[in-house]
């Protein structure tokens, strides 16, 4: 039953697919045999990734896109059903990271709330709206939302991250239940903390230095996501829907008490 | 087609417990498919057997297993004693904790319900402690409950049942905190209304419990093996203390 892992031939769109996390799940879809449609609003990082997925010995389009804006959700999504005839697996990765630098709630002004409301929780609304159609008509097809262990908790001065991630693993329940009858399933990743690369600066600020207050004890790596991405992509998780996979280092099934903090107490007479 | 090496259980050995139900067969199967040397346990002989068969006997395959009620710490001596004439070192902890039950609360015998809560919760209570003291002597182990939905719900007549159910899951949440540091992973998979048979989807529609389900059938041991899998597995070394739902979209439900 575990061939039921592999990816032979699907078609998988990918946004935010050039770089951090969002490059390890292109690593690791076109390992297990997808197809691949990038887009990023940088050309340089998703054309490199499309490079890198054709190494592989599979198929690759880049497609600069900001999901922000509808009609470049649109385009995106008809381009790669233009060029590879269907789309079996959207993954919504996007999202604005210099957003989650902590700022006093007073600071915030109208526009930064606003653009981070349009990529992280209006952009994969826009994607899923446009590919839903097609996987409506195909009876059968996979939408995976990238949201955060911060749409599930607070985060000190973390505003925006946080309400618009918490809305993308709503977004990820609703899609579940209202398409479930057409074959399509949706499920969330909800990542704690994983450190990609340099080209993430802003976010690496808010980051803590090392995992020592997790239970693991260490901060997540990139390829951590990638076997969660390829489940979540492939036949095993068919009867999968509505739900969050989680890889944080065991921070939210903790948090009542700080790392350390081991009491005994004896049984009362 | 490719199935990526990071699934892959090649060298490792597993114990899988099982409560009841009819699931064990096929996460044997599971199991065994990745490569890992499986060991069985199971309340009654009967059970046992028909894992054994489905994934081959001592004999063929370097699988075995084990009949003993483990109500006892002597209990879990016997098993990992039972364990230790075949293998040296326990990779994987898979608790299949769904022994059903159900009644109305007022009608529960005591007894009815301790037999519940120790089939499936002082089990998992007790050889998560005999196999935690290797896996943190050996720095490493993988541990994955198998519990139902209930664990987070509440249903009439499900009482007993769902508190232990929900008992596991806190048990998952508390040792993935509590042996983090010793790179041991602890998970569990959250199952729906399932069946190990065969049931064809016309059929199983006509129920309405499964008319209730949003994905319309109910799930099969093989849902949820490649995941069982993945969570046993090296590469899944960020996720703990989790519960994964396989439940057709049942959580989601208003």
């Amino acid at each position: 039953m575990l061939e039921r892992l592999g990816l032979d031939g699907q078609v998988v769109v990918i946004t935010g697919g050039g770089t951090g996390l969002g490059l390890e799940m292109v690593r690791h879809l076109a390992r297990a045999g997808a197809n691949l449609a990038i887009a990023g609003r940088r050309t340089g990082p998703i054309e490199s990734a499309a490079a890198e997925v054709k190494a592989l010995g599979q198929d690759a389009i880049a497609v600069p896109t900001d999901v922000g804006d509808s009609a470049q959700a649109d385009r995106l999504i008809a381009a790669a059903v233009k060029y590879f005839g269907r789309i079996d697996v959207l993954i919504n990765n996007a999202a604005l990271v210099s957003d989650s630098a902590p700022t006093p709630i007073w600071e915030i002004a109208d526009a930064d709330w606003q653009a981070a409301l349009d990529v992280n929780l209006s952009g994969a609304f826009y994607c899923s709206r446009a590919v839903s159609r097609s996987m409506v008509e195909q009876g059968k097809g996979k939408i995976i939302n990238v949201a955060s262990g911060f749409g599930l908790r607070g985060g000190r001065d973390i505003y925006m991250y946080c309400c618009t991630k918490g809305g993308v693993i709503q977004l990820t329940r609703v899609l579940s239940f209202s398409l479930a009858r057409y074959g399509i399933t949706a499920n969330s990743i909800v990542p704690g903390f994983i450190p990609t690369a340099g080209t993430d600066s802003d976010i690496r600020e808010a980051l803590p230095r090392s995992g020592a207050y997790l239970p693991t004890g260490k901060l997540g790596r990139p390829v951590d996501i990638g076997p969660v991405a390829v489940f979540l992509s492939s036949p095993a998780s068919d009867y999968m829907t509505g739900e969050t996979f989680t890889l944080d280092g065991g921070g939210l099934a903790g948090g009542l008490a700080p790392t350390g903090y081991a009491p005994l107490m004896s049984l009362e007479p | 087609m490719p199935v990526l090496p990071e699934y892959s259980l090649t060298g490792k050995t597993a114990i899988l417990a099982s409560a009841g139900g009819a699931d064990a067969p096929l996460l044997a199967q599971a199991l065994a498919e990745a490569g890992a040397a499986v060991f069985v346990v199971t309340r009654r002989q009967e059970g046992l057997d028909e894992v054994l068969a489905a994934i081959g006997s001592p004999a063929d395959g370097g699988h075995d297993g084990i009949a003993v009620e483990l109500d006892t710490p002597a209990a879990v001596s016997e098993g990992l004693a039972a364990f230790d004439r075949r293998h040296d070192r326990v990779d994987i902890l898979v608790n299949d904790g769904r022994s059903q039950f159900a009644k109305p609360f007022l009608e529960i015998d005591p007894e009815e319900w301790d037999a519940v809560q120790s089939r499936n919760l002082r089990a998992a209570f007790l050889l998560s402690q005999g196999v935690g003291r290797r896996m943190i002597a050996q720095e490493y182990g993988r541990v994955v409950n198998l519990i139902s939905g209930l664990a987070e719900r509440g249903m009439v007549n499900g009482s007993a049942y769902s508190v232990s159910q929900a008992g596991i899951l806190s048990l998952t949440r508390s040792l993935a905190v509590e042996w983090g540091r010793y790179n041991i992973r602890v998970n569990a998979i959250g199952a729906g209304w399932t069946s190990a048979e065969d049931i064809p989807v016309e059929m199983q529609l006509q129920e309405q419990l499964v008319r209730y389900i949003p994905l319309r059938r109910k799930g099969h041991p093989r849902d949820i093996g490649p995941l069982l899998a993945y969570l046993c597995s090296e590469a899944c070394d960020y996720t703990t203390g989790q519960p994964v739902y396989v439940d057709g979209g049942l959580n989601a439900h208003p």
